[in-house]
């Protein structure tokens, strides 16, 4: 198979080495660039499959960088920024960023990000769904095969873990409070307040994503309830 | 000996000496002039001669002499000449009591001739001295003949008559020195002894006001002083309005002068009489004195014109008329507004009556028109300030509430109330820069943060990564691997710093957006208790939670209550002591819905819940566990950010929180 390409553009080179390590590590061959404008000419020179593109870089920012590259090319750009703020997370998603991750960041849980969004990028278009099968991003559950994968992984789940995430999987984007999840779970009425789902979602968050203090797919909606994130 | 002196004449009691001195000295000059002036008919004479008493007695004997030696001559020649019996018993009557006088005439000496018979007549012992020598010797002598007479004592004009065109000659005159026995030798030692007393009169009174006015001018001096070039102390009496003072003196004077002048016109100089005056002076003396004392001392002190009432007066006028007619705190012209108003109103309504009275019926339908219209038009203006009014009131409430941006249109006041409108108006302004120029510094602060942070994380990713790939080295040295352990440690802790740091910035400072929505309070703790199930287990504690039967839905920001419970909670985790409980109770009272968090320190907490909110403050001050120290800081912002209400309290070691937030209305 073909060594798939990464562009790795930020103005700090000690960063850039690092995640060359890292990259070429998962077995990645890698692109160096220090400002946008050396990311958009290393794009035309190279075939590049995925893009980690800083923000705050001279000659041309990140974010002027992710609108031309979308002006002609849907490769996936994972934006790694000092800025942490909900609004500048907001503005590089819907300049046509996939992904957006703050710095200082965990190298591992970056490369994770990588291959998830590789996978999707290289393979899951090719990927023909069968019936009963929900899919939401890279999170698929195979109600036939009662299977949960993401980014084409198979997930392990337990009994009532599995059967959390059909619940939400079957309403995605609905919220739904810790009673109702028991109630439809369990099957039995809930008398009193208890931490167990909290806790089961809680676990589910562990297995099924990249950084569970910052769910992409199961989210908490805080003194309301739970809802899988319909993509 | 200069000094002493010195603080001597300054003393009090030389300056009372010298107000009795003044007063005796007074008496003595008044009672001297008035001496003078009683005399002043002797005193003023060169001679005794020239007394009244003295010529009077002259021509009396003078008249007798020629009487008796020209027209009555003797006995015979009355007898012969009388016309009528009564004549000559007249005539011989006054000619025996002139004979009878003429003993008396100790020291009057004359001397008749008649000319033509050669006849003489005198009471000089002529075989001695030459009578007509004698005479002419004499101070007052006379000559008077028909025709003249020599003398500076007037004749009478019984005199001229006998002697008028007659061959008579007089001599007459008062032989000096005087001899006792008569009417000239008393009146002449009368006349001696009122010059005498004139003359002595006279230098007692010299003296006294001499001695009264050099008292009075040292006492003009030393007035206010207690000591050469000292200050100038004022007297009581001093603060009495200075030109009140003069009126009252002035008052005084004159009454006293009344009372001396009706004492002594009523009556002749008698002993009590002369008693109450010099009572009545003396009590003049010293208001007087007082008086000018109390002058001098204003005059040194400058204070003489600004102590006066006038001033007083007018200074007040001027400055009640500035306020009135400059300022703008009160106008007068609203209280001479009320009175004409009542003024026009009144006469308005006599005219009415007076038409009504008058059964003149247009005209008092046009009256009673002109009254109302004017009411009205009153009414309006009156209600139209009061709108003014109440709008400037309601102004200044809301910008006191702290809406900085309430509008305050001052175009359609009256022109009094528009001032102050614009007034009120400018002070919003002034505040709104104020507290503007406090939000950008606050702003401008969490920027700062906010930058350096970004500038902080870039080279703090590095360290990560490489701390990362250090770990993933094969290190031989196992102390080595143990550094690179603690390095990473760091690095993460330092990189929660930054975080927590932005953040306390941004909620202290206000620069959080918070989303109110419902949030269930149960929902909220079970979730997060949830999120910490494992971390309480490994931290070995019991976790209670005590419910409420019903929901308690807050109006909140679900992301900012899940930072409060998770600052809390984690610090619960990492200060509790192991093996302890941990009670979450959710209340709801008072439209506030609350979480209590209660937990045992593990360590003693020597330290106030003030100060352990403050940033960068932790109970144990050693800095040594994880955490930056802020999460207190961040929960408290965050709380208040949202309405709520924050409160830790400390007892021994147990520490407890309690947040509180209102209950979700629905609208």
């Amino acid at each position: 198979m073909e060594k798939l390409n990464v562009l790795v553009c930020d103005d700090d080179t000690a960063i850039v080495d690092a995640l060359e390590i890292y990259l070429k590590q998962e077995g990645y061959g890698v692109t160096k660039a220090y400002t946008g404008s050396q990311a958009l000419q290393a794009l035309t020179e190279h075939e590049i499959h995925l893009i980690l593109l800083d923000i705050m870089m001279p000659e041309m920012d990140g974010l002027s960088a992710t609108i031309r590259i979308r002006e002609d090319r849907n490769i996936p750009i994972i934006i790694i920024s000092a800025k942490s703020e909900d609004t500048d997370k907001i503005a590089g998603l819907n300049f046509g960023a996939d992904d957006y991750v703050t710095k200082p960041f965990n190298p591992l849980e970056l490369m994770a990000r990588v291959k998830s969004q590789m996978r999707r990028y290289t393979a899951l278009g090719s990927i023909a769904l069968k019936n009963g099968i929900l899919k939401t991003g890279g999170l698929e559950l195979d109600r036939e095969g009662k299977e949960v994968r993401v980014d084409g992984e198979i997930i392990r789940l337990t009994p009532i873990e599995y059967g959390i995430v059909v619940f939400l999987m079957e309403h995605l984007g609905h919220v739904f409070s810790i009673a109702q999840i028991y109630e439809q779970v369990w099957n039995e009425p809930s008398y009193s307040a208890e931490n167990t789902v909290a806790v089961h979602i809680r676990r589910i968050r562990e297995k099924i994503e990249i950084n569970p203090g910052e769910p992409k797919y199961l989210k908490v909606v805080w003194g309301i309830g739970y809802k899988i994130e319909k993509y | 000996m200069d000094i002493k002196s010195r603080n001597i004449s300054y003393s009090s009691g030389v300056k009372l000496l010298a107000i009795i001195i003044v007063w005796l000295g007074f008496l003595g000059t008044i009672g001297g002039c008035l001496f003078l002036l009683q005399n002043h008919g002797i005193a003023s004479l060169s001679s005794y001669t020239e007394t009244y008493s003295f010529q009077s007695n002259f021509s009396r004997l003078l008249y007798n002499t020629v009487e008796y030696h020209v027209a009555l001559k003797s006995e015979d020649n009355i007898k012969d000449s009388a016309e009528d019996p009564q004549t000559e018993a007249e005539n011989l009557q006054r000619l025996h009591r002139i004979e009878n006088r003429f003993p008396t005439m100790v020291n009057f000496v004359y001397y008749v001739q008649n000319t033509e018979t050669g006849e003489t007549w005198t009471n000089i012992n002529s075989e001695t001295t030459d009578p007509i020598q004698f005479i002419q010797k004499q101070p007052a002598a006379a000559f008077f003949n028909g025709w003249t007479s020599d003398s500076s004592i007037p004749i009478t004009e019984n005199v001229a008559d006998m002697l008028a065109g007659g061959p008579i000659e007089i001599y007459a005159a008062v032989a000096e020195p005087l001899q006792p026995g008569d009417v000239f030798y008393d009146d002449y030692m009368d006349y001696t002894q009122a010059q005498s007393d004139t003359n002595l009169a006279s230098i007692l009174t010299i003296l006294s006001f001499f001695l009264m006015a050099a008292a009075f001018i040292y006492l003009i001096y030393v007035a206010g002083r207690r000591e050469a070039d000292g200050e100038i102390v004022p007297a009581l009496i001093d603060r009495m309005y200075s030109d009140v003072h003069t009126i009252l003196v002035f008052i005084a004077a004159f009454l006293s002068l009344l009372m001396v002048g009706s004492l002594s016109f009523n009556t002749s100089a008698d002993l009590p009489i002369l008693i109450a005056i010099a009572v009545i002076l003396s009590l003049d003396i010293f208001i007087g004195l007082s008086y000018v004392l109390s002058m001098a001392r204003q005059i040194k002190t400058g204070q003489i014109i600004t102590n006066t009432l006038i001033y007083k007066v007018i200074a007040g006028t001027n400055a009640f008329m500035r306020l009135a007619f400059q300022g703008k705190v009160f106008k007068i012209w609203i209280l001479l507004f009320l009175l004409g108003y009542a003024l026009i109103n009144g006469l308005l309504f006599m005219v009415c009556r007076e038409v009504y009275y008058g059964h003149v019926n247009g005209l008092y339908v046009l009256s009673i028109l002109i009254l109302l219209g004017f009411d009205a038009g009153m009414l309006y203006l009156t209600a139209k300030s009061l709108a003014a009014l109440a709008k400037i009131m309601e102004a200044a409430k809301q910008i006191s509430a702290g809406n900085l941006d309430y509008p305050l249109d001052s175009s359609l006041m009256p022109v009094s109330f528009a001032s102050f409108a614009e007034d009120i108006s400018s002070l919003q302004g002034g505040l709104k820069h104020a507290v503007d120029i406090a939000l950008k510094g606050e702003r401008m602060k969490t920027d700062l943060i906010t930058n350096v942070s970004h500038d902080l994380k870039t080279p703090l990713t590095s360290i990560v990564n490489y701390v990362d790939l250090l770990q993933k080295e094969n290190l031989e040295n196992e102390t080595a691997a143990e550094y690179v352990n603690i390095l990473e440690e760091k690095a993460y802790r330092m990189k929660q710093l930054i975080e927590d740091l932005v953040e306390a910035s941004k909620a202290s400072s206000g620069n959080l957006a918070a989303a109110g929505e419902k949030v269930n309070l149960q929902e909220l703790i079970m979730q997060a208790c949830g999120e910490y199930a494992e971390k309480i287990q490994q931290a070995q504690l019991d976790l209670h939670v005590q419910n409420t039967d019903e929901a308690v839905v807050i109006w909140a920001d679900g992301k900012h209550m899940w930072r409060i419970a998770e600052n809390l909670l984690s610090n619960v985790i990492k200060y509790s002591m192991p093996h302890s409980r941990v009670y979450i109770d959710i209340a709801s009272d008072n439209g506030y819905g609350s979480f209590t968090i209660k937990n045992m320190s593990a360590f003693p907490l020597n330290i106030s819940p003030e100060q352990l909110t403050e940033r960068f403050v932790r109970g144990d001050e050693s800095r040594s566990t994880d955490g930056s120290g802020l999460g207190l800081s961040i929960a408290q912002s965050l709380t208040g950010l949202q309405g709520g209400e924050f409160q830790l309290e400390i007892d021994g070691d147990l520490f407890k929180v309690t947040v509180a937030l209102p209950l979700w209305a629905e609208e």
